[in-house]
């Protein structure tokens, strides 16, 4: 081994550069407070292995987009899993570098000489966010489209740079394979090659200023010093194995969601990714506002507001001229944050909430979990997937609510569970003009015969679907079926 | 940094001193050069070709409606009726296939028709209005993509208005804005009859803004 090191000394240096690296003062000894910042460092590295992984699957464009997703989850071995430890890694290292961020503002380690890699690891966690927005559309189901055409709006509203950076962003007139292609682009090499840059830039400031110890206000080299190798070097990586078996468990027992496929015929409650619930949240209180103020309570909301908090954010260390780092002697900064934090957290709260009621009475069910796809507890074929999403959805719903008062649902619709032929009948012939009354409910809309324009299989294929979708449990029908009705 | 290097430690003559500067100045200035040949076409390769070519997506296309569908129209009542279209649709660099759309259709009374420059003078302001007819036979269809952001909108039959699921927006039967942070009120299409049949446009406006600017056609 000895011989090895030396040979590779020899030719390279590089011993030598990573034992320089490792060794560095920890003032007032290691902790697991300064873990915040390998640990995302590491879901970051996490990141990009499993995003490569991805990519040799994924095909960007609105005819593959989602079917490539689908097929990680159904048919690549593990796929699922590189899948949900992607999923929960973009979560774990948002989080992370929240709590980093948060952490280094309490203890005040962004001021003198540290203004400059504060303003970085602002910046990163401005792309992390820009990262995370672009990976949402990518899946292409409903929600990746819906929230995603909501976020190209809103960047529209952006003084001056608004329209073309919504003009960018969807490659096109609207949404679609270019908008793919554009977001893919962005996910996968543009921000990616961004957050390296300035994660190199991060660590090489860090280890030119040295580690920024506790708040105190003593003079650090007076602090007992620990060792960052091997001492606070365990603590990092034991903190982040505990977030990697989070990861695992979180992959394996709660698999991100998968909707149907994109479309826009149908009407979508859109959710955002639960780092953007407190600027929905704004969103929507800014909504309610009079007519007369509303416009501009709208710029607030999705321009003015965030853009100030980034603004504030970057220009703190210079904005906060209190050269103490001590808790007790800052606490205007202190309080303002503790209120930042609590309005956050309070916001996507009500934001969540706000979300889930408007699903239920919409009744919008959450898509299950792409592994277990489609959401039935029967064996629905791919094709009545497909002719229900084209033909059906747009009245009945995606999730075969229906629409009240006009289209029935077909969610425990006992015309729809019960003697087959019934069913068959309505689909082949219509409504003849005729009132439905489906558990007590009258529908006054029409519909349409299927008869000669759809085939008897596809007939067969949606009606097995519907019958085994939504908590319907009813036996699949087959093209005989269908063929004996419409003799 | 130069304790490894021995050729840094004398400054050499003002001769190779001024030498030194120019080839500083040349090497940076071949970087900005081979920079600016890359960066221009990849920053010109960004812009949609919708901006440089407006009219290469084509203009507006009229799409029939089905006859179950104009049915179901010309027979509603007090409440809109949700109508599927169908069009070619070239997405990108993908080949032209079968799209479809929503939009809503309502049948006025009499009396809404007469009333509708009233109860909707946003269409009828320069800013906001639209070069077809927002009612046609007693009949006005409305795009389903809501002003604010862009997503679809609903009937509410309890309510006995259209509301959006996503951040609240409300508005009435002929389409006026009652609450929430939409813009404008709801976007009349082209609806005609020709040879016996009910024909739509779809138009896609542009969200956000108080004025109908055109964004692409079907």
């Amino acid at each position: 081994m000895t011989f090895l090191i030396n040979w590779l000394e020899q030719r390279t240096g590089l011993p030598t550069q990573i034992k320089t690296f490792l060794t560095e003062d920890v003032p007032g000894g290691p902790s697991y407070w300064y873990v915040f910042g390998s640990a995302t460092l590491f879901a970051m590295i996490l990141q990009y292995v499993t995003g490569i992984f991805l990519t040799f699957y994924y095909a960007p464009s609105s005819a593959t987009a989602w079917e490539s997703t689908k097929y990680i989850y159904d048919h690549v071995p593990l796929g699922w899993f590189v899948m949900s430890l992607h999923y929960w890694g973009a979560t774990a290292m948002i989080a992370l570098l929240f709590m980093h961020l948060l952490q280094v503002l309490i203890w005040g380690a962004y001021k003198a000489p540290r203004e400059i890699m504060w303003v970085v690891g602002v910046l990163l966690l401005v792309f992390t966010l820009v990262l995370g927005l672009t990976g949402y559309l990518l899946p292409w189901d409903m929600n990746a489209y819906f929230a995603s055409q909501v976020a190209i709006n809103i960047a529209s509203s952006v003084p001056i740079v608004g329209e073309p950076t919504q003009q960018f962003l969807s490659g096109g007139a609207g949404m679609g394979t270019l908008t793919i292609n554009r977001f893919f682009g962005l996910h996968v090499w543009l921000m990616p090659a961004l957050l390296v840059l300035l994660v190199v830039g991060h660590l090489v400031i860090f280890r030119h200023n040295g580690s920024a110890g506790p708040p105190v206000d003593t003079d650090l080299k007076k602090l007992p010093q620990g060792r960052f190798w091997p001492n606070q070097m365990f603590m990092d990586a034991f903190a982040s194995f505990l977030v990697f078996i989070v990861m695992i468990v979180l992959s394996i027992v709660v698999p991100p969601p998968l909707d149907q496929k994109a479309d826009p015929t149908q009407t979508f409650i859109a959710y955002p990714a639960w780092y953007f619930l407190a600027l929905y949240g704004m969103l929507r209180i800014a909504g309610g506002a009079p007519d007369s103020v509303v416009t501009i309570a709208n710029l607030l909301a999705t321009v003015v507001i965030p853009g100030g908090l980034v603004t504030l954010l970057i220009l703190l260390p210079w904005i906060d001229r209190n050269p103490s780092r001590s808790l007790r002697r800052r606490p205007w900064i202190l309080g303002l944050t503790a209120i930042s934090v609590v309005g956050a957290v309070g916001l996507s709260v009500y934001s969540q909430l706000a979300i889930v009621k408007e699903q239920a009475a919409a009744g919008q069910t959450k898509p299950a979990a792409a592994p277990a796809a489609p959401a039935s507890s029967g064996n629905p074929s791919k094709n009545g997937a497909k002719v229900f999403g084209t033909n059906c959805a747009s009245c009945h719903g995606t999730a075969g609510q229906g629409t009240p008062g006009v289209f029935p649902p077909l969610a425990g619709n006992p015309d729809v569970t019960g003697d087959p032929s019934k069913i068959v009948q309505i689909v082949l012939d219509g409504s003849n003009n005729m009132p439905m009354t489906v558990n007590g409910a009258n529908y006054k809309g029409i519909m349409p015969a299927w008869k000669g324009t759809l085939s008897n299989t596809d007939v067969a294929d949606v009606l097995t679907y519907i019958r085994s979708s939504w908590g319907n449990k009813a036996t699949p029908v087959s093209a005989a079926d269908v063929a004996k009705v419409a003799k | 940094m130069t304790a490894h290097a021995q050729s840094y430690q004398d400054p050499g003559t003002p001769e190779e001193q001024s030498r030194r500067q120019f080839l500083a100045n040349a090497t940076l200035a071949i970087g900005g050069v081979i920079g600016l040949v890359v960066a221009v076409p990849c920053a010109i390769s960004l812009i949609p070709e919708s901006l440089i070519r407006p009219n290469a997506a084509g203009g507006p296309v009229w799409t029939p409606l089905s006859s179950t569908e104009l049915k179901a129209l010309e027979s509603s009542t007090d409440t809109p009726v949700k109508i599927n279209i169908n069009f070619k649709y070239q997405d990108g660099y993908l080949p032209p296939a079968d799209d479809s759309q929503f939009v809503w259709g309502v049948k006025l009374t009499p009396q809404q028709v007469a009333n509708f420059q009233t109860s909707r003078p946003d269409l009828f302001k320069p800013s906001g209005k639209v070069k077809y007819p927002a009612v046609t036979m007693n009949f006005v269809i409305f795009s389903s993509i809501c002003p604010h952001l862009g997503c679809k909108y609903n009937w509410d039959t309890g309510a006995k208005r259209f509301i959006c699921p996503c951040h609240g927006s409300q508005f009435n039967v002929e389409g006026e804005k009652l609450a929430g942070p939409a813009p404008r009120g709801l976007d009349p299409l082209p609806f005609r009859e020709k040879d016996g049949k009910a024909e739509i446009t779809w138009i896609q406006y542009k969200s956000q803004t108080p004025d109908r600017i055109i964004v692409a056609y079907s």
